[in-house]
Protein backbone atom coordinates (compact mmCIF):
# COMPACT_ATOMS: atom_id res chain seq x y z
CA UNK A 1 0.00 0.00 0.00
CA UNK A 2 1.20 3.33 -0.85
CA UNK A 3 2.38 5.09 2.14
CA UNK A 4 -0.74 8.59 2.72
CA UNK A 5 1.20 11.73 2.36
CA UNK A 6 1.14 15.04 4.23
CA UNK A 7 0.55 18.61 2.89
CA UNK A 8 1.54 21.58 4.78
CA UNK A 9 0.81 25.02 4.23
CA UNK A 10 2.61 27.66 6.35
CA UNK A 11 0.03 30.62 5.85
CA UNK A 12 2.91 32.54 7.11
CA UNK A 13 5.52 32.35 5.13
CA UNK A 14 3.30 30.94 1.90
CA UNK A 15 5.56 27.88 1.64
CA UNK A 16 4.39 24.24 1.01
CA UNK A 17 5.79 20.95 1.36
CA UNK A 18 4.22 17.36 0.59
CA UNK A 19 5.79 14.39 2.10
CA UNK A 20 5.05 10.74 3.20
CA UNK A 21 3.61 10.42 6.91
CA UNK A 22 6.11 10.11 9.39
CA UNK A 23 6.26 6.83 11.83
CA UNK A 24 3.93 8.35 14.15
CA UNK A 25 1.24 9.70 12.03
CA UNK A 26 0.99 6.54 10.31
CA UNK A 27 0.59 4.84 13.78
CA UNK A 28 -2.28 7.45 14.51
CA UNK A 29 -3.18 7.25 11.11
CA UNK A 30 -3.97 3.12 11.19
CA UNK A 31 -5.23 3.57 14.99
CA UNK A 32 -8.05 6.48 14.13
CA UNK A 33 -8.99 3.85 10.78
CA UNK A 34 -9.64 0.93 12.78
CA UNK A 35 -11.48 2.57 15.06
CA UNK A 36 -13.89 4.48 12.13
CA UNK A 37 -14.44 1.30 10.89
CA UNK A 38 -15.28 -0.57 14.60
CA UNK A 39 -17.53 2.69 15.13
CA UNK A 40 -19.43 1.96 11.72
CA UNK A 41 -19.88 -1.42 12.41
CA UNK A 42 -21.06 -0.89 15.74
CA UNK A 43 -23.51 1.78 13.91
CA UNK A 44 -24.60 -0.55 11.48
CA UNK A 45 -25.25 -2.98 13.65
CA UNK A 46 -27.42 -0.99 16.43
CA UNK A 47 -29.70 0.40 13.27
CA UNK A 48 -29.86 -3.32 12.20
CA UNK A 49 -30.77 -4.53 15.69
CA UNK A 50 -33.68 -1.74 16.06
CA UNK A 51 -34.50 -2.68 12.78
CA UNK A 52 -35.67 -6.19 13.51
CA UNK A 53 -36.77 -5.07 17.16
CA UNK A 54 -39.47 -2.30 15.20
CA UNK A 55 -40.46 -5.43 12.53
CA UNK A 56 -40.88 -7.98 15.76
CA UNK A 57 -43.24 -5.61 17.51
CA UNK A 58 -45.10 -4.40 14.49
CA UNK A 59 -45.48 -8.64 13.65
CA UNK A 60 -46.82 -9.04 17.04
CA UNK A 61 -49.50 -6.00 16.78
CA UNK A 62 -50.42 -7.44 13.39
CA UNK A 63 -49.89 -4.04 11.81
CA UNK A 64 -47.72 -2.57 9.07
CA UNK A 65 -45.22 0.40 8.95
CA UNK A 66 -47.56 2.71 6.96
CA UNK A 67 -50.58 1.34 9.43
CA UNK A 68 -48.39 2.31 12.21
CA UNK A 69 -47.35 5.87 10.64
CA UNK A 70 -50.98 6.69 9.79
CA UNK A 71 -51.94 5.85 13.54
CA UNK A 72 -49.04 7.95 14.91
CA UNK A 73 -49.35 11.08 12.22
CA UNK B 1 0.62 80.64 -7.81
CA UNK B 2 -1.37 81.84 -5.01
CA UNK B 3 -4.71 84.13 -5.91
CA UNK B 4 -3.63 87.23 -7.21
CA UNK B 5 -5.19 91.02 -6.44
CA UNK B 6 -5.60 93.18 -9.67
CA UNK B 7 -5.65 96.94 -9.22
CA UNK B 8 -7.22 98.91 -11.72
CA UNK B 9 -4.58 100.50 -14.40
CA UNK B 10 -2.36 97.79 -13.12
CA UNK B 11 -0.57 96.11 -16.24
CA UNK B 12 -1.51 92.04 -16.86
CA UNK B 13 1.36 90.23 -17.84
CA UNK B 14 1.76 87.44 -20.11
CA UNK B 15 3.87 85.75 -16.97
CA UNK B 16 0.87 86.31 -14.55
CA UNK B 17 -1.73 85.37 -16.75
CA UNK B 18 0.18 81.82 -17.59
CA UNK B 19 1.07 81.62 -13.76
CA UNK B 20 -2.37 82.02 -13.09
CA UNK B 21 -3.39 79.18 -15.81
CA UNK B 22 -0.38 76.82 -14.95
CA UNK B 23 -2.30 76.63 -11.42
CA UNK B 24 -5.74 75.41 -12.92
CA UNK B 25 -3.43 72.56 -14.92
CA UNK B 26 -0.85 72.04 -12.82
CA UNK B 27 -2.08 72.88 -9.43
CA UNK B 28 0.45 74.75 -6.83
CA UNK B 29 1.54 72.44 -4.03
CA UNK B 30 2.57 73.96 -0.71
CA UNK B 31 4.08 70.58 1.47
CA UNK B 32 4.51 70.65 5.08
CA UNK B 33 6.46 68.63 7.04
CA UNK B 34 4.27 69.39 10.69
CA UNK B 35 1.27 70.70 11.74
CA UNK B 36 0.05 73.98 10.28
CA UNK B 37 -1.90 76.59 10.96
CA UNK B 38 -2.53 79.10 8.10
CA UNK B 39 -2.37 82.74 8.72
CA UNK B 40 -2.70 83.94 5.22
CA UNK B 41 -4.74 83.41 2.08
CA UNK B 42 -1.97 81.63 0.62
CA UNK B 43 -3.43 78.70 0.41
CA UNK B 44 -6.86 79.46 -1.80
CA UNK B 45 -7.53 77.42 -4.79
CA UNK B 46 -3.95 75.08 -4.57
CA UNK B 47 -2.95 72.23 -3.07
CA UNK B 48 -1.26 71.62 1.03
CA UNK B 49 0.24 67.97 1.33
CA UNK B 50 1.17 66.96 4.43
CA UNK B 51 4.19 64.65 4.78
CA UNK B 52 5.02 63.39 8.70
CA UNK B 53 6.08 60.19 10.03
CA UNK B 54 3.93 61.43 13.19
CA UNK B 55 0.36 62.78 14.16
CA UNK B 56 -0.15 66.20 12.11
CA UNK B 57 -2.99 68.99 12.63
CA UNK B 58 -4.45 72.16 10.35
CA UNK B 59 -6.15 74.46 12.40
CA UNK B 60 -8.46 76.51 10.61
CA UNK B 61 -9.11 80.09 12.69
CA UNK B 62 -11.23 82.61 11.81
CA UNK B 63 -11.03 85.74 9.47
CA UNK B 64 -8.25 84.21 7.08
CA UNK B 65 -10.96 83.02 4.67
CA UNK B 66 -14.08 83.99 2.83
CA UNK B 67 -17.02 82.43 1.69
CA UNK B 68 -16.65 80.96 -1.41
CA UNK B 69 -12.64 79.90 -1.08
CA UNK B 70 -11.64 76.63 -0.93
CA UNK B 71 -8.07 74.74 -1.07
CA UNK B 72 -7.16 70.98 -1.47
CA UNK B 73 -5.36 69.03 1.45
CA UNK B 74 -3.61 65.94 0.71
CA UNK B 75 -1.81 63.48 3.01
CA UNK B 76 0.99 61.45 2.01
CA UNK B 77 2.49 61.12 5.42
CA UNK B 78 1.99 57.76 7.45
CA UNK B 79 1.06 60.28 10.76
CA UNK B 80 -2.49 61.16 10.20
CA UNK B 81 -3.64 64.49 9.89
CA UNK B 82 -6.32 65.77 11.68
CA UNK B 83 -8.46 69.34 10.10
CA UNK B 84 -8.64 71.18 13.70
CA UNK B 85 -11.32 73.78 14.77
CA UNK B 86 -9.30 76.85 15.82
CA UNK B 87 -12.08 79.22 15.83
CA UNK B 88 -13.38 78.46 12.47
CA UNK B 89 -16.08 75.88 12.60
CA UNK B 90 -15.15 72.53 10.73
CA UNK B 91 -18.10 70.16 9.43
CA UNK B 92 -18.06 66.99 7.23
CA UNK B 93 -20.18 63.99 6.24
CA UNK B 94 -16.76 62.04 7.12
CA UNK B 95 -13.99 62.43 9.39
CA UNK B 96 -11.85 65.43 9.63
CA UNK B 97 -8.66 62.52 10.11
CA UNK B 98 -7.21 62.23 6.98
CA UNK B 99 -4.91 59.29 6.66
CA UNK B 100 -2.09 58.61 4.32
CA UNK B 101 -3.48 58.57 0.86
CA UNK B 102 -6.60 60.46 1.82
CA UNK B 103 -7.10 64.16 1.47
CA UNK B 104 -10.01 66.35 0.33
CA UNK B 105 -11.58 69.78 -0.23
CA UNK B 106 -12.13 72.51 2.63
CA UNK B 107 -14.61 74.69 1.62
CA UNK B 108 -15.59 78.15 3.54
CA UNK B 109 -19.08 78.97 3.60
CA UNK B 110 -18.08 82.18 5.60
CA UNK B 111 -15.08 83.85 7.56
CA UNK B 112 -15.88 81.40 10.13
CA UNK B 113 -17.28 78.51 8.94
CA UNK B 114 -16.42 75.69 6.32
CA UNK B 115 -17.63 72.25 5.44
CA UNK B 116 -14.62 69.53 4.65
CA UNK B 117 -15.40 67.00 1.29
CA UNK B 118 -13.18 64.38 1.94
CA UNK B 119 -12.46 62.21 -1.20
CA UNK B 120 -11.06 59.38 0.38
CA UNK B 121 -11.74 58.63 4.29
CA UNK B 122 -9.96 56.20 6.21
CA UNK B 123 -9.90 52.24 5.05
CA UNK B 124 -13.41 50.91 5.83
CA UNK B 125 -12.19 47.57 8.85
CA UNK B 126 -13.60 44.80 7.63
CA UNK B 127 -15.15 42.18 10.45
CA UNK B 128 -14.17 39.41 8.79
CA UNK B 129 -10.51 39.00 7.25
CA UNK B 130 -8.63 36.27 4.19
CA UNK B 131 -5.87 35.37 6.58
CA UNK B 132 -4.66 32.59 3.81
CA UNK B 133 -5.54 28.40 2.68
CA UNK B 134 -4.33 25.99 0.20
CA UNK B 135 -5.88 23.66 -2.22
CA UNK B 136 -6.21 20.26 -0.63
CA UNK B 137 -4.42 17.47 -2.71
CA UNK B 138 -3.34 14.66 -0.43
CA UNK B 139 -4.65 12.62 2.37
CA UNK B 140 -3.63 15.10 5.04
CA UNK B 141 -3.42 18.92 5.01
CA UNK B 142 -1.49 20.92 8.22
CA UNK B 143 -2.12 24.74 8.00
CA UNK B 144 0.85 26.21 9.83
CA UNK B 145 0.61 29.61 11.35
CA UNK B 146 -2.82 29.86 10.85
CA UNK B 147 -4.11 30.85 14.74
CA UNK B 148 -2.44 34.16 15.77
CA UNK B 149 -3.00 36.52 18.87
CA UNK B 150 -4.32 38.98 16.31
CA UNK B 151 -7.68 36.92 16.06
CA UNK B 152 -9.82 34.88 19.00
CA UNK B 153 -12.10 33.18 16.12
CA UNK B 154 -11.68 31.94 13.01
CA UNK B 155 -14.48 30.82 10.21
CA UNK B 156 -12.80 27.60 7.82
CA UNK B 157 -14.31 27.09 4.24
CA UNK B 158 -13.77 24.15 2.23
CA UNK B 159 -15.05 23.98 -0.99
CA UNK B 160 -14.85 21.65 -3.89
CA UNK B 161 -14.41 18.74 -1.15
CA UNK B 162 -13.49 15.35 -3.19
CA UNK B 163 -12.61 12.15 -1.66
CA UNK B 164 -10.60 10.17 -4.56
CA UNK B 165 -12.14 7.05 -3.49
CA UNK B 166 -14.65 5.50 -1.16
CA UNK B 167 -16.57 7.26 1.17
CA UNK B 168 -13.94 8.49 3.92
CA UNK B 169 -15.01 11.12 6.65
CA UNK B 170 -13.04 14.57 6.86
CA UNK B 171 -11.37 14.66 10.44
CA UNK B 172 -9.81 18.00 12.06
CA UNK B 173 -7.01 18.07 14.75
CA UNK B 174 -5.23 21.60 16.41
CA UNK B 175 -1.62 21.57 16.53
CA UNK B 176 0.24 18.54 17.08
CA UNK B 177 -2.88 17.04 19.56
CA UNK B 178 -4.14 13.66 19.23
CA UNK B 179 -6.27 13.24 22.65
CA UNK B 180 -8.58 15.06 24.66
CA UNK B 181 -11.09 15.77 22.07
CA UNK B 182 -14.57 15.93 22.04
CA UNK B 183 -17.48 15.76 19.54
CA UNK B 184 -20.97 14.86 18.55
CA UNK B 185 -22.33 14.50 15.13
CA UNK B 186 -26.35 14.82 13.97
CA UNK B 187 -27.71 14.26 10.73
CA UNK B 188 -30.38 17.26 9.59
CA UNK B 189 -32.85 15.27 6.99
CA UNK B 190 -34.39 16.93 4.57
CA UNK B 191 -37.58 14.57 4.94
CA UNK B 192 -37.40 12.89 8.19
CA UNK B 193 -36.34 13.83 11.99
CA UNK B 194 -32.79 14.65 12.79
CA UNK B 195 -30.77 12.18 14.43
CA UNK B 196 -27.44 11.53 16.77
CA UNK B 197 -25.34 10.13 14.39
CA UNK B 198 -21.93 9.31 16.62
CA UNK B 199 -19.44 11.13 19.22
CA UNK B 200 -16.89 10.64 21.75
CA UNK B 201 -15.58 11.89 24.77
CA UNK B 202 -12.22 10.90 24.17
CA UNK B 203 -11.30 11.21 20.61
CA UNK B 204 -7.97 11.71 18.72
CA UNK B 205 -9.58 14.23 16.37
CA UNK B 206 -12.98 16.14 15.56
CA UNK B 207 -14.95 13.98 12.74
CA UNK B 208 -16.30 16.64 10.60
CA UNK B 209 -18.01 15.20 7.41
CA UNK B 210 -18.87 12.31 5.15
CA UNK B 211 -17.72 12.18 2.44
CA UNK B 212 -18.39 10.29 -1.15
CA UNK B 213 -16.18 10.08 -3.92
CA UNK B 214 -19.42 9.43 -6.51
CA UNK B 215 -21.42 12.43 -5.19
CA UNK B 216 -18.91 14.98 -4.67
CA UNK B 217 -17.78 17.64 -4.36
CA UNK B 218 -19.18 18.97 -1.23
CA UNK B 219 -18.47 21.98 1.33
CA UNK B 220 -18.12 22.31 4.47
CA UNK B 221 -18.08 25.26 6.90
CA UNK B 222 -16.15 25.25 9.66
CA UNK B 223 -15.81 27.32 13.17
CA UNK B 224 -13.09 27.58 15.17
CA UNK B 225 -13.15 29.32 18.61
CA UNK B 226 -10.40 30.06 20.77
CA UNK B 227 -7.37 28.20 19.07
CA UNK B 228 -4.79 30.35 20.08
CA UNK B 229 -5.79 31.13 23.61
CA UNK B 230 -4.86 28.78 26.30
CA UNK B 231 -8.30 27.73 26.78
CA UNK B 232 -10.10 25.02 25.59
CA UNK B 233 -10.80 25.41 21.31
CA UNK B 234 -14.77 24.82 20.31
CA UNK B 235 -15.28 23.77 17.04
CA UNK B 236 -18.59 24.25 14.87
CA UNK B 237 -19.21 22.47 11.53
CA UNK B 238 -21.99 22.01 9.06
CA UNK B 239 -22.10 20.80 5.55
CA UNK B 240 -24.07 18.80 3.47
CA UNK B 241 -22.88 14.80 3.62
CA UNK B 242 -22.60 12.59 0.91
CA UNK B 243 -26.06 11.09 0.39
CA UNK B 244 -26.76 14.86 -0.72
CA UNK B 245 -30.09 14.94 1.28
CA UNK B 246 -28.40 15.07 4.79
CA UNK B 247 -26.66 17.75 6.57
CA UNK B 248 -23.88 16.84 8.91
CA UNK B 249 -23.58 19.10 12.04
CA UNK B 250 -20.60 18.36 14.47
CA UNK B 251 -20.15 20.21 17.71
CA UNK B 252 -16.94 19.77 18.84
CA UNK B 253 -13.83 20.78 21.08
CA UNK B 254 -10.21 20.25 22.16
CA UNK B 255 -10.86 20.45 26.33
CA UNK B 256 -7.15 21.14 26.95
CA UNK B 257 -6.24 25.00 27.80
CA UNK B 258 -3.90 24.41 24.94
CA UNK B 259 -2.76 27.24 22.23
CA UNK B 260 -2.64 26.11 18.98
CA UNK B 261 -1.40 27.54 15.72
CA UNK B 262 -2.30 25.51 13.38
CA UNK B 263 -4.73 22.67 12.23
CA UNK B 264 -5.23 19.88 10.10
CA UNK B 265 -7.70 18.33 7.83
CA UNK B 266 -7.58 14.86 7.05
CA UNK B 267 -9.52 11.67 5.77
CA UNK B 268 -10.28 8.86 7.63
CA UNK B 269 -8.85 6.36 4.82
CA UNK B 270 -5.87 6.92 2.75
CA UNK B 271 -8.12 8.31 0.20
CA UNK B 272 -6.81 12.22 -0.86
CA UNK B 273 -8.54 14.85 -0.91
CA UNK B 274 -9.45 17.89 -3.25
CA UNK B 275 -10.86 21.06 -2.55
CA UNK B 276 -10.41 24.98 -1.81
CA UNK B 277 -9.39 25.83 2.17
CA UNK B 278 -10.15 29.26 2.99
CA UNK B 279 -8.97 30.83 6.37
CA UNK B 280 -10.34 33.41 7.51
CA UNK B 281 -9.92 35.69 11.19
CA UNK B 282 -12.84 37.48 12.69
CA UNK B 283 -12.17 40.86 14.08
CA UNK B 284 -11.72 41.42 17.77
CA UNK B 285 -12.91 44.69 17.78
Amino acid sequence: MTTPQKTIFNIETGETTTRDFNETELAQFNADKLTAEQNAEALAKAQADKEATRAAVLTRLGLTSDELLALLS
Amino acid sequence: MAKQTFTSGQVLTAAQVNALQSNDFNQTVTTKTTSYTPTTTTDIGTRVIMNSASATTITINTSIYSAGDTFFISNIGVGVCTLTTGTCTITTAGSLAIPQYGGGTLYFTSASAAIYYPSAGPTASSGLTYIGGGALSTTSTTFSSAFSATYDNYLVTVNSLTPSTGTPNMNLTLGAATSSYVFSNMYANATAAWAFSQGSSSASSIYLNDLGASTAPQSTRIEIMSPFIAEKTTVLATGLNYTGSQWLYTVGAHTGATSFTSFTLSSSTAATLSGTVRIYGYANS
